[in-house]
């Protein structure tokens, strides 16, 4: 398959390094006006001069790796021009980019399309899920998750930090992943009460937000976004009726959220153990994040063979897009605890 | 692949004492499990290469004069000399047999032994197959009987059945009902004079994706590393192998197996370690090593949850899975 790559940035650089490395993949194309000459080294051939039309008849699949003012219209155009499409999240700055994608996969029943929501395939989340319900642990009683950063010195800078550009604050551009998870072991979520608040970098975003999430089936979920967090973290916790589960940590470029791991707690009282409420724990460690590739594959296999993408769909981006609408709605409705 | 690094961090701490203790029963087993190995190798061949890479082995000592050899790649102890298989087979049965002995090892440990030895196998075995989307499959066990855990096996209806073969046989066997998906070697690899050709010997009787579970005490642990060849947990025939965890990983590699985890979720190390200490204070540490194990009971218990947690204690299990054969 021949791919086309809109942006260059963080996530364009993982997907192309991803599609270098792919059996199925016989091209690459990079298309990104911004890039500088120190970032095109290394990609003579690869990189499109802006002046370059874009080769919608040579792709089979694109990319879009794009700040998000402008995913929604990509995504579109790439759905109507080529009809097998990977989108990263999140799809669009607000609920109206993400009915402008929905509109264009409408009028093309037949394409691919996939978000990039790789969480779902780290290690640690895809053990979680085998282990739940009949897995051992039984049905979930709640789900607890703060992922979180500490935004760095040039936050403020970067276009995730432009409320025109991005749309949203953290809840949207790093949050939505841990509502993703949430919406894979909970199913559809409703928004019962939310607070965000801009409170340090004061860029017009909120900086952290703070969620109650209520499932279909009444458990309770709570999530903690920040980008506050000095220490960077990853923790989800799913109570179970018969144990718990706390996957923390994400293997990462960087390291810096920490070893990912999955300790596993099976419930024992005081006839089980000798120590009440203090029981038996098993913890594994994971030393190999395949969660990009796994990814990619599932969205080019998708494509190759015709079908919608198992994870990543429309209906979950939906779900997660539905729920921020919600929360920013929560927001602007009491602006002394909400955003700017 | 992924590959897991598995723990077992437990707030209960497991007495060396109700696993394994170095009481009089267990030195009469071992001296009797002596015995039955320097009879057997009143006419002994050499081996001379290491069964992880083939290189020479080099001499490392002895144990109560059967002497051993060091894999000069992957380290591991190897018995220098084995008698004709056949012959080790029939120290296996008879060692085996001792092991059930009320009079030797831990007769009166039996109940303590199936809670902290056996339970958490069975559970590692049942959470793996969960992990690995493999219901009820059909189980081979490599052993030497009898076989205490196939009961409990059995009993916990994870596997449609157990099906048990002789381990020093199986290379050269068909098993009749396999295939199988799924084959288990609780310190098997230990035991026997062909290791190689044991592993072998379970990949040809399992389906491609099939799982291999692997127990083994090895040389690479905290113990083993400290105490060499004057471990008392060192001798035949139990021992004709200590493999170092790089070791059984090349092993395993090597014989058409994928690695999906290894731990060493090993509670005893330091426990053992100060036994021998205190049965023996000539034995030679050095002072970081006294220091270690001076350490008070809660520097002791982060010390073992740090070997667990990197691969360094002396206890180690493996999940292999059988590798696609490629025409």
């Amino acid at each position: 398959m021949r791919c086309l790559i809109f942006g260059y940035g963080y996530m364009g650089k993982i997907r192309y390094q991803v599609l270098r490395e792919h059996p199925h993949v016989s091209g690459i194309k990079i298309v990104d006006p911004a890039l500088d000459a120190a970032a095109r080294a290394g990609l003579e051939g690869v990189w499109l001069a802006p002046t370059e039309p874009i080769p919608w008849d040579w792709c089979d699949a694109a990319f879009i790796c794009t700040p998000n003012n402008v995913t929604a219209e990509l995504c579109a155009e790439a759905l109507r021009r080529c009809g097998r499409v990977f989108c990263e999240k999140p799809p669009g700055r607000n609920w109206e980019d993400f009915c402008r994608i929905t509109d264009a996969a409408a009028a093309a029943p037949s394409a691919t399309l996939m978000f990039g929501f790789n969480h779902r395939f780290h290690p640690s989340i895809e053990a979680a899920k085998a282990l739940i319900g009949d897995g051992g642990l039984g049905e979930i009683l709640y789900l607890k998750g703060t992922y979180g950063k500490s935004g760095g010195a040039r936050y403020r800078e970067n276009w995730r930090s432009n409320p025109e550009i991005a749309g949203g604050g953290i809840l949207l551009d790093q949050g939505i992943h841990m509502l993703d998870l949430f919406h894979l072991f909970l199913g559809e979520l409703s928004v019962v009460d939310a607070v965000l608040a801009d409170s340090f970098w004061g860029c017009g975003l909120e900086d952290n937000a703070f969620l109650l999430l209520r499932s279909e089936r009444g458990i309770p979920t709570f999530l903690h976004s920040s980008a506050t967090l000095w220490k960077h973290t990853f923790r989800i916790e799913i109570g179970c009726r018969d144990g718990y589960l706390i996957a923390t940590g994400l293997l990462s470029k960087t390291g810096s959220y920490g070893r990912e791991q999955l300790v596993i707690g099976r419930r024992q009282f005081e006839d089980q153990a000798q120590a009440l409420g203090n029981p038996r724990e098993e913890i594994i460690h994971f030393d190999r994040d395949e969660s990009w590739g796994r990814e990619v594959h599932e969205f080019l296999a998708a494509a190759k063979q015709g079908r919608p993408a198992a994870h990543g769909t429309l209906d979950d981006a939906r779900r997660v897009m539905q729920v921020i609408r919600d929360v920013y709605s929560l927001g602007e409705r009491r602006p002394a605890a909400g955003r700017r | 692949m992924e590959t897991l690094r598995r723990i077992i961090q437990s707030q209960d701490q497991i007495p060396l004492a109700a696993v394994k203790p170095i009481d009089q029963g267990f030195l009469k087993y071992r001296a009797q499990c002596l015995k039955a190995s320097q009879a057997a190798l009143r006419h002994p061949a050499h081996r001379r290469a290491s069964p992880v890479s083939g290189a020479p082995l080099s001499p490392a000592g002895d144990v109560e004069g059967i002497p051993y050899g060091c894999c000069p790649d992957t380290g591991g102890f190897f018995m220098l000399e084995l008698p004709a298989p056949e012959r080790w087979r029939e120290v296996l049965v008879e060692t085996s047999g001792l092991r059930r002995s009320p009079e030797t090892l831990h007769a009166e440990l039996a109940q303590s032994r199936t809670d902290t030895v056996y339970a958490p196998k069975l559970e590692w075995i049942g959470e793996t197959l969960r992990l690995h989307g493999m219901r009820q499959p059909l189980m081979l066990e490599a052993v030497t009987e009898p076989s205490s855990f196939r009961t409990l096996l059995k009993e916990s209806a994870l596997c449609s059945d157990v099906i048990p073969v002789d381990e020093t046989k199986l290379i050269a066997q068909r098993v009749p009902g396999g295939p199988f998906q799924a084959a288990v070697l609780l310190e098997s690899l230990d035991r026997v004079s062909d290791p190689a050709g044991l592993v072998r010997g379970v990949a040809a009787h399992l389906e491609e994706g099939g799982l291999l579970f692997v127990t083994a005490l090895v040389s690479s642990g905290l113990d083993f590393s400290i105490l060499g060849l004057n471990s008392l947990y060192l001798f035949p025939p139990d021992r004709t192998n200590c493999f170092s965890l790089q070791g059984l990983r090349r092993l395993l590699q090597r014989s058409g197996f994928d690695l999906v985890e290894e731990s060493t979720p090993g509670a005893l190390d330091v426990q053992i370690v100060r036994e021998h200490l205190q049965r023996d204070p000539a034995l030679p540490r050095s002072v970081f090593e006294r220091q270690l194990l001076e350490m008070n009971d809660e520097g002791q218990a982060a010390l073992q949850a740090f070997l667990q947690q990197w691969g360094l204690s002396s206890f180690a299990r493996i999940v292999a899975k059988r590798r696609k054969v490629i025409a």
